[in-house]
């Protein structure tokens, strides 16, 4: 049964989504089996959350995703700068609108595989970070969105607890709503919360913070650094992931080098124990800007050296 | 329409570096190699730049065919 999860999605991309079948075949293309097992794990929580139809919503709604990020990073390519330069704009635009926002969510779920840049991300913190983390840890979610990888986490790690902290309501009721599919409901509470707002929670409380593609979406990224660095216990890890030259319609902060993020984390007492820098396999043509997404597994020094 | 189809019928050949290419209202990504989502985008912003308009990215991705996008294209010149 759950291996036509996959089977059926793809048929539904080639028969609706024709223009789509390419990228979509190319991520299935780079690590078959590995793409099939994250793939029908997360098709698997989507359809008990959503529904019969749940997949072919969620495949319509990662279209138009995609759609609204290649034109953002044309639009990129002839400005040379990113569409948005405030919190308040985008949120007034897009973060306040809860239709499109459930389907933003929804469409950046499957990104984690659908996109093949983003199925070695997903490989790199099931293989490199999950597995560093004590099977009883305490995590915190910083941004969920659609709560995807803190529920993968709760499903590694069979005694480990998570609060998870959005700003969206939509966030958060899709991210409740994964967890129950996957069983875990009763190790996780989300809340709507500021995400710069967390360091009000008590210090060093956090085995393990996670935060995906938030760091982009801020005017000052150096403060998320701050708040990360304020959860997590001496020795805990963090995984953190951002984009680099990679236009969206509610990404501000334009990051253009690695080392960027490298030295955020450096300032904040994270040592950077393992990047990855992906990018998509193919570009617009004749562009200048390569997108990139970079993920950082980070622990928190002891001291300043150490 | 018409002039329409032929403007979008040069834009496509350049697109797609085929100087034989043949568009109608019917024609679908199915008919066109390389007809990608990237390829897609590409086609709608030298389309924008060429007709004097800007398309929200719902229009864009929900176009179906060939004929969809004249329509669209005839729209967004009248206003």
């Amino acid at each position: 049964m759950k291996g036509e999860l996959i089977d059926n999605l793809m048929a539904y991309v080639h028969t609706r989504h024709p223009r789509s079948a390419r990228g979509v075949e190319e991520a299935r293309a780079v690590y078959p089996e590995r793409f099939n097992a994250i793939a029908n794990m997360f098709l698997g929580w989507l359809q008990k959350a959503r529904g019969e139809r749940g997949i072919e919503n969620s495949v319509d709604a990662f279209v138009q995703f995609t759609t609204d990020v290649n034109l953002a990073q044309a639009r990129y390519e002839a400005s040379g700068r990113y569409q948005h330069k405030s919190f308040a704009e985008v949120y007034a635009d897009h973060y306040s609108q809860k239709e499109a926002m459930d389907d933003y969510l929804w469409g950046i779920f499957l990104t984690n595989f659908l996109w093949a840049h983003h199925t070695e991300i997903s490989l790199l913190y099931r293989d490199r970070f999950l597995s560093k983390l004590p099977t009883a840890a305490e995590l915190v979610e910083i941004a969920p969105g659609h709560g995807g990888w803190g529920v993968w986490a709760l499903t590694v790690l069979s005694q480990a607890r998570l609060k998870g902290f959005d700003i969206s309501p939509s966030a958060i009721e899709i991210a409740r709503s994964i967890c129950r599919a996957a069983g875990a409901g009763d190790r996780a509470v989300y809340l709507e919360q500021n995400a710069l707002n967390l360091t009000m929670l008590s210090p060093a409380s956090a085995d393990a913070v996670i935060c995906s593609f938030l760091v982009e979406h801020l005017e000052q990224p150096s403060q998320l650094f701050a708040v990360i660095s304020h959860l997590l216990k001496p020795k805990g890890y963090a995984f953190v992931t951002g984009a680099l030259t990679a236009a969206q319609v509610d990404h501000i902060y334009e990051f253009r080098y690695e080392s960027e993020l490298v030295k955020i984390c450096e300032d904040h007492g994270l040592r950077v124990l393992e990047t990855l820098s992906a990018n998509p396999r193919r570009t617009l043509p004749k562009a200048r800007f390569l997108p990139r997404s970079m993920a950082l597994i980070v622990q928190k020094r002891i001291n300043d050296l150490f | 329409m018409e002039s329409i189809l032929e403007r979008l019928t040069e834009i496509f050949r350049e697109v797609f570096e085929n100087d034989e290419l043949v568009i109608s209202p019917q024609t679908t990504a199915k008919d066109i190699e390389g007809w990608d989502s990237l390829m897609h985008v590409t086609l709608i912003v030298n389309v924008e730049n060429a007709f004097g308009v800007r398309f929200s990215s719902t229009k864009v991705a929900g176009l179906k065919n060939v004929g969809e996008l004249v329509d669209l294209i005839a729209e967004g010149t009248r206003s």
